[in-house]
Protein backbone atom coordinates (compact mmCIF):
# COMPACT_ATOMS: atom_id res chain seq x y z
CA UNK A 1 0.00 0.00 0.00
CA UNK A 2 1.36 3.35 -0.84
CA UNK A 3 2.20 6.74 1.03
CA UNK A 4 0.34 9.15 -0.40
CA UNK A 5 -3.50 9.69 -1.77
CA UNK A 6 -3.89 10.99 -4.74
CA UNK A 7 -6.92 12.47 -5.98
CA UNK A 8 -7.68 13.38 -9.54
CA UNK A 9 -10.46 15.16 -10.19
CA UNK A 10 -11.38 16.21 -13.21
CA UNK A 11 -13.53 19.52 -14.04
CA UNK A 12 -15.22 21.61 -16.73
CA UNK A 13 -12.36 23.65 -16.65
CA UNK A 14 -9.68 20.97 -16.40
CA UNK A 15 -7.50 18.70 -14.04
CA UNK A 16 -6.70 19.31 -10.52
CA UNK A 17 -5.01 16.69 -8.43
CA UNK A 18 -4.89 16.33 -4.94
CA UNK A 19 -1.86 15.22 -2.71
CA UNK A 20 -2.26 14.03 0.85
CA UNK A 21 -0.91 12.01 3.37
CA UNK A 22 -2.02 8.81 4.49
CA UNK A 23 -3.98 10.68 7.05
CA UNK A 24 -5.86 12.08 4.69
CA UNK A 25 -6.36 15.96 7.09
CA UNK A 26 -4.78 17.99 4.59
CA UNK A 27 -4.53 17.92 0.70
CA UNK A 28 -2.17 20.02 -1.17
CA UNK A 29 -3.86 21.37 -4.81
CA UNK A 30 -2.41 21.61 -8.14
CA UNK A 31 -3.60 22.43 -11.26
CA UNK A 32 -5.40 23.26 -13.84
CA UNK A 33 -4.05 21.09 -16.06
CA UNK A 34 -5.61 21.37 -20.14
CA UNK A 35 -7.01 24.51 -18.37
CA UNK A 36 -10.17 25.27 -19.40
CA UNK A 37 -11.04 22.13 -21.23
CA UNK A 38 -13.63 19.55 -19.58
CA UNK A 39 -12.11 16.52 -18.55
CA UNK A 40 -14.77 13.72 -18.15
CA UNK A 41 -11.87 10.58 -17.29
CA UNK A 42 -9.00 10.23 -15.10
CA UNK A 43 -6.89 7.13 -14.28
CA UNK A 44 -4.36 6.70 -11.23
CA UNK A 45 -2.13 3.70 -12.67
CA UNK A 46 -0.21 2.18 -10.26
CA UNK A 47 1.26 -0.12 -12.19
CA UNK A 48 4.91 -0.53 -11.72
CA UNK A 49 6.01 3.72 -11.81
CA UNK A 50 2.68 5.10 -10.65
CA UNK A 51 1.31 7.19 -13.46
CA UNK A 52 -2.01 9.51 -14.15
CA UNK A 53 -3.96 9.68 -17.00
CA UNK A 54 -6.76 12.14 -18.10
CA UNK A 55 -8.90 13.06 -20.77
CA UNK A 56 -8.98 16.45 -22.33
CA UNK A 57 -12.02 16.91 -24.42
CA UNK A 58 -11.51 20.46 -26.16
CA UNK A 59 -15.02 21.40 -27.41
CA UNK A 60 -13.17 23.55 -30.13
CA UNK A 61 -9.98 21.09 -31.37
CA UNK A 62 -10.52 18.13 -30.33
CA UNK A 63 -9.58 15.06 -28.24
CA UNK A 64 -5.98 14.95 -26.06
CA UNK A 65 -4.80 12.64 -23.36
CA UNK A 66 -2.29 13.46 -20.97
CA UNK A 67 -0.04 11.95 -18.71
CA UNK A 68 1.77 12.49 -16.04
CA UNK A 69 4.67 10.49 -14.27
CA UNK A 70 5.68 12.95 -11.57
CA UNK A 71 2.50 12.28 -9.60
CA UNK A 72 0.34 14.99 -11.02
CA UNK A 73 2.95 17.86 -10.80
CA UNK A 74 3.04 18.04 -14.92
CA UNK A 75 1.36 16.50 -17.55
CA UNK A 76 2.37 16.14 -21.25
CA UNK A 77 0.24 14.48 -23.84
CA UNK A 78 0.13 10.95 -25.47
CA UNK A 79 1.62 10.61 -29.01
CA UNK A 80 -2.25 10.30 -30.03
CA UNK A 81 -5.74 9.94 -28.99
CA UNK A 82 -8.45 7.39 -29.63
CA UNK A 83 -9.76 8.29 -33.03
CA UNK A 84 -12.24 6.22 -35.42
CA UNK A 85 -10.46 5.03 -38.71
CA UNK A 86 -11.05 7.21 -41.33
CA UNK A 87 -13.73 5.36 -43.59
CA UNK A 88 -15.69 4.79 -40.25
CA UNK A 89 -17.89 8.15 -40.56
CA UNK A 90 -18.18 8.85 -36.70
CA UNK A 91 -16.08 11.25 -34.94
CA UNK A 92 -14.64 11.38 -31.57
CA UNK A 93 -16.91 13.45 -28.96
CA UNK A 94 -15.24 12.88 -25.73
CA UNK A 95 -13.29 10.24 -23.36
CA UNK A 96 -16.02 8.82 -20.82
CA UNK A 97 -13.76 6.40 -18.99
CA UNK A 98 -9.67 5.58 -18.73
CA UNK A 99 -9.13 2.34 -17.08
CA UNK A 100 -6.43 -0.50 -16.66
CA UNK A 101 -5.37 -3.26 -19.56
CA UNK A 102 -3.48 -6.45 -19.70
CA UNK A 103 0.24 -6.20 -18.74
CA UNK A 104 1.50 -2.84 -17.46
CA UNK A 105 1.12 -0.43 -20.34
CA UNK A 106 -2.47 -1.67 -21.16
CA UNK A 107 -5.25 0.91 -20.91
CA UNK A 108 -8.95 0.67 -22.69
CA UNK A 109 -10.93 4.22 -23.47
CA UNK A 110 -14.86 4.50 -22.96
CA UNK A 111 -15.64 6.79 -25.66
CA UNK A 112 -18.53 8.85 -27.39
CA UNK A 113 -19.92 8.07 -29.49
CA UNK A 114 -19.91 4.65 -27.70
CA UNK A 115 -17.24 2.80 -28.67
CA UNK A 116 -14.08 1.15 -26.94
CA UNK A 117 -10.42 2.08 -27.89
CA UNK A 118 -7.19 -0.29 -26.37
CA UNK A 119 -3.67 1.31 -26.40
CA UNK A 120 -1.14 -1.24 -25.39
CA UNK A 121 1.61 1.30 -24.87
CA UNK A 122 0.51 3.48 -21.92
CA UNK A 123 -1.97 5.47 -24.44
CA UNK A 124 0.73 6.25 -27.25
CA UNK A 125 -1.67 4.54 -29.58
CA UNK A 126 -5.18 3.56 -29.67
CA UNK A 127 -7.23 0.88 -31.79
CA UNK A 128 -11.04 0.57 -32.00
CA UNK A 129 -11.84 -2.13 -30.17
CA UNK A 130 -14.24 -3.93 -32.84
CA UNK A 131 -16.67 -6.40 -30.90
CA UNK A 132 -18.22 -3.70 -29.21
CA UNK A 133 -17.73 -0.72 -31.54
CA UNK A 134 -18.87 -2.30 -34.19
CA UNK A 135 -21.40 -4.40 -32.57
CA UNK A 136 -24.42 -4.85 -34.35
CA UNK A 137 -26.31 -2.86 -32.11
CA UNK A 138 -24.19 -0.04 -31.94
CA UNK A 139 -25.79 1.76 -34.66
CA UNK A 140 -29.58 1.34 -32.66
CA UNK A 141 -28.13 2.69 -29.56
CA UNK A 142 -29.21 6.40 -28.72
CA UNK A 143 -27.61 8.74 -26.75
CA UNK A 144 -28.75 9.53 -23.30
CA UNK A 145 -28.81 13.57 -21.69
CA UNK A 146 -24.96 13.10 -21.46
CA UNK A 147 -24.58 11.74 -24.98
CA UNK A 148 -23.96 8.37 -26.46
CA UNK A 149 -21.18 7.80 -24.42
CA UNK A 150 -19.26 4.00 -23.26
CA UNK A 151 -18.52 5.43 -19.66
CA UNK A 152 -17.95 1.82 -17.95
CA UNK A 153 -15.50 -0.82 -18.11
CA UNK A 154 -15.15 -3.35 -15.70
CA UNK A 155 -12.49 -6.04 -16.22
CA UNK A 156 -12.32 -9.37 -14.44
CA UNK A 157 -10.13 -11.93 -16.07
CA UNK A 158 -11.54 -12.95 -19.54
CA UNK A 159 -14.69 -11.28 -18.50
CA UNK A 160 -15.54 -7.23 -19.53
CA UNK A 161 -18.64 -5.90 -18.80
CA UNK A 162 -19.32 -2.38 -20.11
CA UNK A 163 -21.65 0.07 -19.30
CA UNK A 164 -23.19 2.21 -22.18
CA UNK A 165 -25.64 5.33 -21.77
CA UNK A 166 -28.36 4.67 -23.42
CA UNK A 167 -27.15 0.95 -24.96
CA UNK A 168 -27.46 -0.92 -21.48
CA UNK A 169 -24.96 -3.61 -19.90
CA UNK A 170 -22.64 -5.70 -22.13
CA UNK A 171 -20.64 -8.59 -21.09
CA UNK A 172 -17.40 -10.21 -22.90
CA UNK A 173 -16.46 -13.48 -21.50
CA UNK A 174 -13.96 -13.89 -24.29
CA UNK A 175 -11.18 -11.12 -23.14
CA UNK A 176 -13.13 -8.43 -25.42
CA UNK A 177 -13.15 -9.98 -28.54
CA UNK A 178 -17.11 -10.27 -29.41
CA UNK A 179 -19.62 -9.24 -26.15
CA UNK A 180 -24.12 -9.70 -26.04
CA UNK A 181 -26.17 -7.45 -24.53
CA UNK A 182 -26.74 -8.66 -21.15
CA UNK A 183 -29.69 -7.04 -19.33
CA UNK A 184 -31.55 -9.32 -17.99
CA UNK A 185 -33.36 -7.82 -15.03
CA UNK A 186 -32.49 -4.15 -15.90
CA UNK A 187 -35.59 -1.87 -16.70
CA UNK A 188 -35.88 0.84 -19.14
CA UNK A 189 -38.08 3.49 -18.37
CA UNK A 190 -38.47 5.51 -21.23
CA UNK A 191 -39.45 2.90 -23.44
CA UNK A 192 -42.76 0.76 -24.12
CA UNK A 193 -41.23 -2.18 -23.31
CA UNK A 194 -39.55 -2.20 -19.80
CA UNK A 195 -37.08 -4.96 -19.95
CA UNK A 196 -35.79 -4.63 -23.62
CA UNK A 197 -32.91 -6.47 -24.83
CA UNK A 198 -30.83 -3.39 -24.90
CA UNK A 199 -31.16 0.15 -24.60
CA UNK A 200 -30.91 0.73 -21.36
CA UNK A 201 -29.58 3.64 -19.54
CA UNK A 202 -27.28 1.99 -17.43
CA UNK A 203 -25.22 4.97 -15.49
CA UNK A 204 -22.74 3.00 -13.36
CA UNK A 205 -21.60 -0.86 -12.64
CA UNK A 206 -18.93 -1.73 -9.80
CA UNK A 207 -17.23 -4.75 -8.43
CA UNK A 208 -15.30 -6.06 -5.99
CA UNK A 209 -12.71 -8.74 -6.36
CA UNK A 210 -13.97 -10.97 -3.53
CA UNK A 211 -17.26 -11.75 -4.75
CA UNK A 212 -17.06 -13.77 -7.76
CA UNK A 213 -19.89 -12.76 -9.83
CA UNK A 214 -21.27 -10.30 -7.75
CA UNK A 215 -21.92 -6.77 -9.59
CA UNK A 216 -24.07 -3.58 -8.81
CA UNK A 217 -25.30 -0.93 -11.05
CA UNK A 218 -26.98 2.20 -10.96
CA UNK A 219 -29.28 2.39 -13.81
CA UNK A 220 -31.34 5.18 -14.59
CA UNK A 221 -34.83 5.13 -12.23
CA UNK A 222 -36.98 7.40 -11.22
CA UNK A 223 -39.85 5.86 -13.37
CA UNK A 224 -42.46 4.35 -10.55
CA UNK A 225 -45.08 6.86 -11.04
CA UNK A 226 -45.12 6.75 -15.14
CA UNK A 227 -48.59 6.33 -16.00
CA UNK A 228 -47.61 5.70 -20.00
CA UNK A 229 -47.74 2.91 -22.00
CA UNK A 230 -45.94 -0.42 -20.19
CA UNK A 231 -46.94 1.25 -17.21
CA UNK A 232 -45.10 2.26 -13.89
CA UNK A 233 -41.32 0.59 -13.36
CA UNK A 234 -40.67 0.77 -9.90
CA UNK A 235 -37.46 -0.05 -8.48
CA UNK A 236 -35.02 -0.85 -11.77
CA UNK A 237 -32.62 2.07 -10.47
CA UNK A 238 -30.13 0.07 -8.21
CA UNK A 239 -29.46 -3.41 -9.33
CA UNK A 240 -27.37 -6.65 -8.39
CA UNK A 241 -26.01 -9.52 -10.24
CA UNK A 242 -24.89 -12.66 -8.54
CA UNK A 243 -23.99 -14.42 -12.02
CA UNK A 244 -21.82 -12.21 -13.42
CA UNK A 245 -23.84 -9.79 -14.81
CA UNK A 246 -26.35 -12.32 -17.07
CA UNK A 247 -29.16 -11.50 -14.45
CA UNK A 248 -30.12 -8.40 -12.26
CA UNK A 249 -31.95 -7.63 -9.53
CA UNK A 250 -33.25 -4.76 -7.75
CA UNK A 251 -32.19 -3.66 -4.40
CA UNK A 252 -33.72 -0.20 -4.27
CA UNK A 253 -36.19 -1.03 -1.52
CA UNK A 254 -35.14 1.43 1.82
CA UNK A 255 -33.57 4.09 -0.66
CA UNK A 256 -35.53 7.57 -0.80
CA UNK A 257 -35.26 7.50 -5.08
CA UNK A 258 -34.04 4.98 -7.03
CA UNK A 259 -32.41 7.67 -9.47
CA UNK A 260 -28.32 7.95 -8.85
CA UNK A 261 -25.33 8.40 -11.30
CA UNK A 262 -22.31 6.47 -9.39
CA UNK A 263 -22.20 3.72 -7.46
CA UNK A 264 -18.98 2.50 -5.33
CA UNK A 265 -17.99 -1.03 -3.15
CA UNK A 266 -16.46 -0.91 -0.19
CA UNK A 267 -12.36 -1.65 -1.05
CA UNK A 268 -12.49 -4.49 1.96
CA UNK A 269 -16.26 -5.76 1.81
CA UNK A 270 -18.21 -6.55 -1.26
CA UNK A 271 -21.43 -6.45 1.19
CA UNK A 272 -20.71 -2.68 1.52
CA UNK A 273 -22.26 -0.51 -1.30
CA UNK A 274 -23.03 3.33 -1.97
CA UNK A 275 -25.04 5.03 -3.69
CA UNK A 276 -26.07 8.85 -4.08
CA UNK A 277 -29.77 8.79 -4.14
CA UNK A 278 -31.16 12.17 -6.45
CA UNK A 279 -34.69 13.26 -7.10
CA UNK A 280 -35.22 12.06 -10.75
CA UNK A 281 -36.57 15.43 -12.46
CA UNK A 282 -34.00 17.70 -11.21
CA UNK A 283 -31.34 15.20 -10.23
CA UNK A 284 -30.31 16.98 -7.41
CA UNK A 285 -30.06 16.01 -3.63
CA UNK A 286 -34.16 14.76 -2.48
CA UNK A 287 -34.90 18.00 -0.40
CA UNK A 288 -31.89 19.67 -1.00
CA UNK A 289 -30.18 17.54 1.70
CA UNK A 290 -27.39 15.84 0.70
CA UNK A 291 -26.61 12.08 1.65
CA UNK A 292 -24.43 9.46 0.75
CA UNK A 293 -26.62 6.35 1.38
CA UNK A 294 -24.95 2.96 2.52
CA UNK A 295 -25.62 -0.89 2.61
CA UNK A 296 -23.56 -3.13 4.69
CA UNK A 297 -25.66 -6.41 3.83
CA UNK A 298 -25.60 -5.89 -0.43
CA UNK A 299 -28.29 -4.10 -0.74
CA UNK A 300 -31.46 -5.67 1.90
CA UNK A 301 -30.73 -2.45 3.69
CA UNK A 302 -29.89 1.11 3.27
CA UNK A 303 -28.70 3.51 6.38
CA UNK A 304 -28.32 7.40 5.44
CA UNK A 305 -25.09 8.95 6.08
CA UNK A 306 -25.04 12.74 6.82
CA UNK A 307 -22.98 14.05 9.33
CA UNK A 308 -21.16 16.96 8.10
CA UNK A 309 -22.67 17.28 5.13
CA UNK A 310 -25.52 20.45 4.52
CA UNK A 311 -28.55 19.69 6.59
CA UNK A 312 -30.77 22.21 3.65
CA UNK A 313 -30.06 24.27 0.60
CA UNK A 314 -28.18 22.17 -1.33
CA UNK A 315 -29.04 21.31 -4.72
CA UNK A 316 -26.30 19.56 -6.15
CA UNK A 317 -26.08 16.92 -8.71
CA UNK A 318 -22.54 14.38 -8.11
CA UNK A 319 -21.98 12.86 -11.27
CA UNK A 320 -21.64 8.62 -12.25
CA UNK A 321 -17.82 9.19 -12.25
CA UNK A 322 -17.51 11.62 -9.15
CA UNK A 323 -17.53 9.52 -6.38
CA UNK A 324 -14.84 6.97 -5.55
CA UNK A 325 -13.01 5.09 -2.53
CA UNK A 326 -9.66 4.95 -1.70
CA UNK A 327 -8.52 1.49 -0.27
CA UNK A 328 -7.35 1.96 3.27
CA UNK A 329 -7.54 0.17 6.19
CA UNK A 330 -10.55 2.53 7.06
CA UNK A 331 -11.12 3.49 3.63
CA UNK A 332 -12.42 7.39 2.89
CA UNK A 333 -14.80 8.37 0.14
CA UNK A 334 -14.36 10.98 -1.97
CA UNK A 335 -17.44 12.75 -3.81
CA UNK A 336 -16.94 15.82 -6.64
CA UNK A 337 -20.46 18.03 -7.11
CA UNK A 338 -21.73 20.04 -10.16
CA UNK A 339 -21.18 23.02 -7.70
CA UNK A 340 -17.45 22.56 -7.50
CA UNK A 341 -16.98 21.24 -3.82
CA UNK A 342 -15.33 18.47 -3.09
CA UNK A 343 -15.65 16.15 -0.20
CA UNK A 344 -14.50 13.29 2.07
CA UNK A 345 -16.25 10.68 3.86
CA UNK A 346 -13.85 9.85 6.65
CA UNK A 347 -13.97 5.89 8.34
CA UNK A 348 -16.00 5.25 5.44
CA UNK A 349 -18.39 7.83 5.12
CA UNK A 350 -19.29 8.10 9.03
CA UNK A 351 -17.81 11.87 8.98
CA UNK A 352 -17.82 14.24 6.04
CA UNK A 353 -15.38 16.79 5.43
CA UNK A 354 -15.30 19.68 2.65
CA UNK A 355 -11.62 19.66 1.40
CA UNK A 356 -12.32 22.30 -1.52
CA UNK A 357 -15.27 24.14 -1.99
CA UNK A 358 -14.86 26.43 -4.61
CA UNK A 359 -13.45 24.35 -7.64
CA UNK A 360 -14.79 24.49 -11.55
CA UNK A 361 -18.33 21.62 -12.19
CA UNK A 362 -16.87 18.36 -11.38
CA UNK A 363 -17.10 15.26 -13.80
CA UNK A 364 -14.82 13.06 -12.21
CA UNK A 365 -13.20 11.98 -9.47
CA UNK A 366 -10.61 9.25 -8.53
CA UNK A 367 -8.43 8.13 -5.43
CA UNK A 368 -5.34 6.07 -5.41
CA UNK A 369 -2.68 5.50 -2.59
CA UNK A 370 0.93 5.60 -4.41
CA UNK B 1 1.64 28.25 -54.84
CA UNK B 2 2.32 29.20 -51.46
CA UNK B 3 -1.20 30.26 -49.21
CA UNK B 4 -0.32 31.54 -45.96
CA UNK B 5 -2.45 30.51 -43.05
CA UNK B 6 -2.84 32.24 -39.88
CA UNK B 7 -4.00 30.48 -36.63
CA UNK B 8 -5.82 31.82 -33.27
CA UNK B 9 -3.99 32.48 -30.52
CA UNK B 10 -6.12 29.33 -28.57
CA UNK B 11 -5.41 27.04 -32.01
CA UNK B 12 -1.97 28.16 -31.49
CA UNK B 13 -1.79 27.24 -27.97
CA UNK B 14 -3.45 23.93 -28.50
CA UNK B 15 -1.39 22.64 -31.01
CA UNK B 16 1.81 24.04 -30.07
CA UNK B 17 2.13 25.92 -33.76
CA UNK B 18 3.17 29.10 -35.24
CA UNK B 19 0.81 32.38 -35.79
CA UNK B 20 0.89 31.63 -39.49
CA UNK B 21 1.82 28.71 -41.35
CA UNK B 22 3.02 28.57 -45.48
CA UNK B 23 1.67 25.59 -47.34
CA UNK B 24 1.16 24.94 -51.06
CA UNK B 25 -2.51 24.36 -52.12
CA UNK B 26 -4.40 25.41 -55.15
CA UNK B 27 -7.88 24.34 -52.92
CA UNK B 28 -8.94 24.72 -49.53
CA UNK B 29 -8.87 20.71 -49.38
CA UNK B 30 -5.59 20.54 -50.57
CA UNK B 31 -4.09 23.00 -47.69
CA UNK B 32 -6.16 20.47 -45.48
CA UNK B 33 -4.42 17.98 -46.72
CA UNK B 34 -0.97 19.68 -46.29
CA UNK B 35 -1.43 20.74 -43.05
CA UNK B 36 -1.96 16.94 -42.23
CA UNK B 37 1.14 16.02 -44.27
CA UNK B 38 3.24 18.47 -42.37
CA UNK B 39 1.38 20.12 -39.85
CA UNK B 40 -0.20 17.15 -38.14
CA UNK B 41 -1.63 18.36 -34.75
CA UNK B 42 -3.28 21.83 -36.12
CA UNK B 43 -4.68 19.54 -38.74
CA UNK B 44 -6.05 17.17 -35.93
CA UNK B 45 -7.63 20.31 -34.16
CA UNK B 46 -9.56 21.44 -36.68
CA UNK B 47 -10.71 18.66 -38.74
CA UNK B 48 -12.13 15.27 -37.01
CA UNK B 49 -11.25 11.70 -38.29
CA UNK B 50 -13.47 11.91 -41.11
CA UNK B 51 -11.66 14.61 -42.75
CA UNK B 52 -14.57 16.95 -42.16
CA UNK B 53 -14.15 20.98 -40.33
CA UNK B 54 -14.45 20.26 -36.23
CA UNK B 55 -17.93 21.90 -35.99
CA UNK B 56 -16.84 24.63 -33.47
CA UNK B 57 -13.43 25.82 -35.94
CA UNK B 58 -14.26 28.32 -38.45
CA UNK B 59 -11.95 28.49 -41.78
CA UNK B 60 -12.57 31.54 -43.77
CA UNK B 61 -11.00 32.21 -47.02
CA UNK B 62 -9.98 35.94 -46.47
CA UNK B 63 -12.87 37.14 -45.17
CA UNK B 64 -15.62 34.08 -46.17
CA UNK B 65 -16.49 31.50 -44.02
CA UNK B 66 -15.51 29.00 -46.14
CA UNK B 67 -19.32 26.96 -44.85
CA UNK B 68 -20.45 29.67 -46.69
CA UNK B 69 -18.88 29.56 -50.24
CA UNK B 70 -20.39 27.85 -52.88
CA UNK B 71 -17.06 25.43 -53.23
CA UNK B 72 -16.93 24.80 -49.33
CA UNK B 73 -13.22 22.87 -49.11
CA UNK B 74 -13.14 22.51 -53.09
CA UNK B 75 -12.77 26.50 -53.11
CA UNK B 76 -10.03 26.92 -55.48
CA UNK B 77 -7.10 29.48 -53.91
CA UNK B 78 -5.33 31.67 -55.89
CA UNK B 79 -2.24 33.38 -55.31
CA UNK B 80 -2.28 36.40 -52.03
CA UNK B 81 -5.46 34.39 -50.64
CA UNK B 82 -4.89 33.84 -47.32
CA UNK B 83 -6.70 31.60 -45.31
CA UNK B 84 -7.62 32.35 -41.36
CA UNK B 85 -8.67 29.38 -38.90
CA UNK B 86 -10.03 30.43 -35.72
CA UNK B 87 -12.85 28.91 -32.87
CA UNK B 88 -16.86 29.79 -33.12
CA UNK B 89 -17.79 31.79 -30.58
CA UNK B 90 -19.43 29.37 -28.94
CA UNK B 91 -19.46 27.23 -25.68
CA UNK B 92 -19.07 28.99 -21.85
Amino acid sequence: MGERVVICIGTKKGLFVAEGSKKRKKFELRGPFGAGVAVYSALIDARGAPRLYASSCNAFFGMKVLRSTDLGKSFKETRAAPAFPQDDGRALANIWALEPGEGKKGLYAGVEPASLFHSADGGDSWELVPGISNHEHSRKWNPGNGGLCLHTIVRDGERMHLGISTGGHYLSEDGGQSFQASNQGVGAGFSPDPYPEFGQCVHKIARHPDAPGRLYMQNHGGWSEWTGEGGPRPDIGVLRSDDHGKSWRSISKGLPSDFGFPIAVHPQDPDTVYVMPLEPMTRTCPGGRPALWRSENGGDSWSRLTKGLPKKESFFTVLRDALDVDELASPALYFGTTTGQLWIGHDGGEEWECLFDSLPPISCVKVGTV
Amino acid sequence: MSVRIHLSAHLREYADAPAQLEVAATSVRAALAELERNHARVYRSVCDETGALRRHVNLFVNRASVRDLAGQLDTPLRPGDELTLIQAVSGG
